[in-house]
């Protein structure tokens, strides 16, 4: 998609000690999975555990929203916040296949109800609520139910005065919701505002890829933003922009490290240190202790 | 369903949906600058974001409407070859994005109510518009134009497309004339996206039920303002008679409200901003 894919191995990385053992089987073998940056194969426990960030090539591989909130969390403090899933068809929308059927048929091949995972427990010790978008739902839409999902986690946030950790990842809206679907960036900002007006620290970490509806609402709308390495982020795709300017696009356009040099967001963290960062910085924005009320 | 099995009806259906579109975008409908002096006196344009550029695309600045000063913030097409690239067709870069925060921040810095005259197919989609952060540009002025502390109204004008028209439409009354279309994108770009085909924006556009009509029923527009036929494009007086009148009746009703009900009432509106739904098998145009 970019000249500079994101998926090239990373030579600025220092190498590290491959654990996971020096020589990848080349071909498929149960129990084994392929790092989507140089294709090599792991055993998938080793893998998982070592949250999918390839030890070859340190591509960052995509991770499942329940694995994000579970890993960043302190063991045993995990405790799962529940979110609606919608059941609504707002436009009654059929191109081929009625919306409903399709939702029916994502819900049952991906094993996940709506897009986002969330849940409350201890980051390094602090308190916290973390939500998660599952990419592999829907491409992560912003739908009715992905909206009213943020939106509970924000005031279940408000309620129990807690700060607010998001990853985010996602194509944008969700186009067989229409017009429904783009005011989802209006309840989210809302949702936000809950935050804000709390003095609850908000944070997000922009996963590959994050674009569109998602990174023009609440995706930006953090008071510190994190970006994973090589994560694809943006407003509008790399492809619709390069039919649109008929040009070349910049070296490296819209990943994590190009936003970073424009401005955009504050740092760029490897996911192993994602939680240790985390922490701090929402140490360092509740000192004076959390929900001065407003 | 039954009536689509029958193709030539589809395609007729298609046809007349993207025909709505067509008409929404009809070339002589009054732009943004047109209407700012049909429906304002003492328009003052303000420029720039102070941070970068000031982009033709977002125009603003107060203005009186009847007695009563407000800030206006639109989005300018432009009326003629030459015009519509000094505007950029409509499609705003974050430097509109942040004029226009700037413009409301100081409307309620000094009391003005905010009215924004929305018409864009998207925001600009583009490498510069990347580098400076659209996202954030649109997310930013969503999230100041939710909590701005004075009554605000948008209306969707011609076309209101994406984040990029959002961008200016969190307001406690959003009006709408007749027929304009409100789309989570353009059809072509849904098109890409739903079918990987920009060519079957028809397809799109019978599906995605862009009318104002399906805004209304949605609950994220409050009113339509009637155009005779054939549209605005034929009568901009008699439309922009009928907008003024319908934007001083939803100001007065704003500005009776104690501030803290109307901050109230907004959030209760964005907590579910599109309560409403469309029956299947209703006719699309
Ligand atoms: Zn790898």
């Amino acid at each position: 998609m970019t000249p500079q894919s994101p998926r090239k191995p990373n030579h600025d990385q220092p190498p590290r000690k491959p654990r996971l053992g020096p020589r990848p089987q080349p071909v498929s073998s149960p129990g084994t999975v392929a790092c989507s940056g140089c294709q090599r194969r792991f055993v998938k426990s080793r893998f998982d555990a070592a949250l999918r960030v390839c030890p070859a090539c340190n591509h960052h591989n995509r991770l499942p929203a329940l694995m994000r909130v579970r890993n960043i969390l302190d063991a045993e403090s995990y405790a799962p916040l529940p979110t609606p899933a919608g059941e609504r068809d707002p436009l009654s929308f059929d191109d081929g296949m009625p919306y409903r059927t399709r939702l029916e048929h994502e819900r049952t091949s991906k094993q996940v109800d709506e897009v986002f995972h969330a849940a409350t427990g201890t980051i390094n010790g602090i308190p916290a609520a973390v939500a998660a978008m599952e990419f592999s739902f829907f491409g992560g839409s912003l739908g009715e139910a992905a909206g009213l999902q943020f939106l509970t986690v924000c005031k279940a946030a408000v309620q129990r005065g807690l700060p607010l950790v998001c990853f985010c990842s996602s194509g944008g809206a969700r186009m067989q919701e229409g017009l429904v679907s783009l005011m989802q960036m209006a309840r989210c900002t809302a949702a936000v505002s809950l935050l804000a007006d709390a003095s609850l620290p908000y944070m997000t970490i922009l996963c590959d890829p994050c674009f569109g509806g998602v990174s023009a609402s609440f995706a930006a709308q953090a008071d510190i933003i994190l970006a994973e390495p090589h994560a694809r982020i943006g407003f509008a795709g790399g492809r619709v922009i390069e039919q649109a300017s008929h040009g070349k696009l910049p070296a490296g356009f819209q990943t994590a490290e190009f936003i970073l040099e424009h401005g955009m967001v504050d740092m760029i963290c490897e996911r192993k240190e994602i939680k240790s960062v985390v922490a701090t910085l929402l140490g360092a924005l509740e000192q004076e202790g959390h929900a001065r009320s407003s | 369903m039954p009536e689509a099995a029958d193709p030539a009806s589809v395609t007729a259906r298609e046809a007349q949906a993207f025909a709505r579109v067509t008409l929404a975008r009809h070339p002589d409908r009054p732009r943004a600058l047109r209407l700012i002096e049909l429906l304002f006196s003492d328009w003052t344009e303000l420029h720039g974001d102070r941070l970068f550029a000031d982009d033709r695309a977002v125009v603003g600045g107060p203005a009186r409407l009847g007695n009563r000063w407000v800030m206006v913030i639109g989005q300018e097409k432009g009326t003629d070859a030459r015009t519509r690239v000094i505007h950029n067709f409509g499609m705003p870069h974050p430097e509109g994005y942040r004029k226009a925060k700037r413009l409301m921040l100081l409307a309620q810095k000094f009391g003005l109510p905010l009215i924004c005259l929305v018409d864009t197919p998207a925001a600009h989609a583009g490498v510069e518009a990347e580098e400076r952060g659209q996202a954030w540009a649109i997310a930013d002025s969503m999230l100041t134009m939710f909590g701005l502390k004075v009554p605000t109204i948008s209306v969707i004008v011609s076309e209101g497309g994406s984040g990029g028209a959002l961008a200016l439409a969190v307001a406690d009354s959003v009006l709408a004339l007749e027929n304009a279309i409100y789309t989570v994108a353009p059809p072509e770009t849904c098109a890409a996206i739903l079918y990987r085909d920009a060519n079957q924006k028809a397809r799109a556009a019978l599906s995605l039920r862009p009318e104002v009509a399906t805004a209304r029923a949605l609950g994220v527009v409050d009113e339509l303002v009637p155009e005779p036929s054939p549209g605005a494009h034929a009568h901009p007086l008699v439309v922009a008679a009928a907008l003024k009148g319908a934007l001083v009746r939803h100001l007065c009703d704003l500005e009776a409200q104690p501030r803290d009900l109307l901050l109230e009432a907004r959030w209760e509106r964005y907590e579910d901003p599109a309560p409403g739904s469309i029956p299947p098998g209703s006719p699309s145009a």
